[in-house]
């Protein structure tokens, strides 16, 4: 349903090669938009695929683009790394049109992994992904105890929570006194 | 992974996917990841019907939310020895041993409490103490204490919980002799919502002005229909008796002494199954002298909801769908009566006589 480009650096679109479709083909022949990540990696992807993203559907809505116009014109998504780009993609494709499994388990297992694919999803407001990715990252705590919770989340302690808190306070504050003298100094 | 770097939306649909068990372990990481769950899963705790400690003679509850067909253990309070994968846990300012345990490969870990006998009680009142605070107030709490122990007869100890309400289940033996400190349980104890007794005999009748008879809802199999009786003394809601033989008389006198408004003001329901023998319909009306809704028309069905329920699928009273009824003289409210076989009815409407006809069709 998609194809992916191997890239070009370039801030410009390669051109994308198209993978063969392997449903029968729709009567009404589909449209396809393109967006890359900050690889600038170009994902040519299936409006009905992208219907997943709240985000991106917002944005095609719209547009009334033309292929060729689509394809001049990828939604750039430079906070996501490309494989994480890749993966949405990939999910986007695999679920199309079809109804969401209670589970998902081929979501990655590495937590850094997983951690960025949270983010991009959010970002791409993809819903029924954040929930599997969210159950994820609610498992890797299940039945491990306080002190094993906190290094795996890395949540500070009450003591670093604080200390961060007078940090912040301490800055806030030496910021404010800054711009009272800058004022102070345009008055004069 | 840093959690706090996640959206709060993120954080709230992530804590929205943990057990409640693992919430109250995470609660425990930091004061801040504690009021971050109270605040984002508000709505989950207040959905909660109730947090049940289940316990034993040991008095070692295990504490658990009702949910759907399944109780879901949050933790288990056990008198244990300290052990190397312990860790500990300040709970409202006492310092409490704790350790995950598995009852099965697919079961969720929960945590157990251990502790000595001698804190025991402590520990169990500051861990209702962090529910309270945790959880919340709107939550049921329910303290189910079972005395069913067929071989030796103890009386309990009923904590003195906040906002939480008691049920106790009890077996009293044939030749039962400790009337006395029976009762001084119970005038030393809350009112009970729900208690569940099988007696036989004793030597001595329960006092009249028992506290005993203020229970909430009582299911009782009971010998003989006087020990306890409830056809006489009873001031709660719900009873569910089943004795071996009833004087019909005293069902008759039960009837007419709600009619008059002398005695279970408070009643909604009483059912008493009699096994040996049947009821004599005729006896039982003559003595009442009931009222009949026409005929040609349906009755309304009365059915309340159980207040306490051993099963999920024993939600509410038996449907009664009676044309005999009668009607109590103090505030013209309705009860209907009926009689099936070896079975008396007898539901309390909350509506007057006029109310009540309008309903029948």
């Amino acid at each position: 349903m998609s194809s992916t480009e191997q890239g070009t650096s370039s801030a410009a679109p390669a051109e994308p090669t198209t993978a063969p479709e392997s449903a029968a083909a729709p009567e009404v022949p589909e449209s396809f938009y393109y967006v890359h990540g900050k690889d600038k990696v170009v994902h040519k992807v299936s409006a009905g695929a992208l219907q997943h993203s709240a985000l991106i559907h917002g944005m095609i809505s719209n547009l009334g683009y033309t292929e060729e116009q689509a394809k001049a014109n990828p939604f750039p998504f430079e906070n996501i790394d490309g494989d994480i780009l890749q993966m949405v993609v990939d999910w986007c494709n695999q679920h199309k049109g079809k109804p969401t499994p209670p589970e998902d388990t081929n979501l990655p297992k590495q937590k850094e992994k997983l951690f960025d694919l949270v983010l991009a999803v959010n970002y791409l407001e993809i819903k029924e992904l954040l929930t599997y990715c969210c159950k994820q990252v609610a498992m890797m705590v299940k039945g491990k105890s306080p002190e094993e919770i906190r290094e795996i989340w890395m949540i500070p302690t009450d003591a670093e929570d604080e200390a961060a808190e007078k940090e912040a306070k301490k800055r806030a504050g030496k910021e404010a006194a800054g711009e009272t003298a800058a004022a102070a100094g345009d008055a004069k | 992974m840093i959690l706090s770097k996640y959206p709060y939306l993120v954080q709230q649909e992530i804590l929205h996917n943990m057990e409640y068990t693992d919430l109250f372990l995470l609660s425990f990481v930091s004061e801040r990841m504690k009021k971050l769950i109270k605040s984002s899963q508000m709505n989950r705790f207040k959905s909660i019907g109730s947090i049940v400690y289940h316990v034993d003679k040991t008095v070692q509850p295990c504490v658990y939310i009702h949910e759907g067909p399944f109780n879901k253990t949050i933790i288990r309070i056990l008198k244990q020895k300290k052990t190397e994968n312990d860790f500990q846990l300040n709970v409202c300012g006492k310092i409490i041993n704790f350790r995950l345990r598995k009852e099965t490969r697919n079961e969720n870990s929960y945590p157990v409490a251990s502790c000595d006998l001698s804190e025991k009680e402590c520990a169990i009142q500051s861990i209702h103490n962090y529910f309270l605070e945790f959880f919340g107030s709107s939550v049921q709490y329910h303290w189910k204490q079972n005395l069913n122990q067929k071989e030796e007869y103890y009386i309990p100890a009923i904590p003195q919980f906040q906002n939480a309400s008691f049920s106790i289940e009890m077996y009293l033996k044939c030749g039962f002799a400790d009337m006395k400190n029976l009762e001084n349980f119970f005038s030393s104890s809350p009112v009970f919502k729900a208690i569940r007794m099988n007696a036989t005999r004793s030597k001595e009748p329960f006092n009249p002005k028992s506290k005993f008879y203020q229970t909430e809802s009582i299911e009782s199999q009971q010998e003989k229909h006087t020990f306890p009786d409830l056809l006489r003394y009873f001031q709660g809601k719900q009873a569910f008796i089943r004795c071996g033989r009833c004087e019909i008389l005293n069902l008759i006198e039960f009837v007419n002494k709600w009619k008059s408004g002398e005695g279970f003001q408070k009643l909604e329901y009483l059912e008493m199954r009699i096994c040996y023998h049947e009821v004599s319909q005729t006896q039982v009306l003559n003595g009442i002298g009931p009222k009949y809704i026409d005929a040609s028309k349906q009755p309304p069905t009365h059915s309340v909801p159980k207040l306490f329920r051993c099963y999920v699928s024993d939600q509410n009273t038996y449907p009664i769908i009676s044309h005999s009824y009668v009607v109590r003289e103090s505030d013209n409210r309705v009860a209907s009566v009926s009689i099936q076989e070896t079975t008396f009815f007898f539901g309390v409407w909350n509506k007057t006589e006029e109310e009540f006809l309008r309903m029948a069709n």
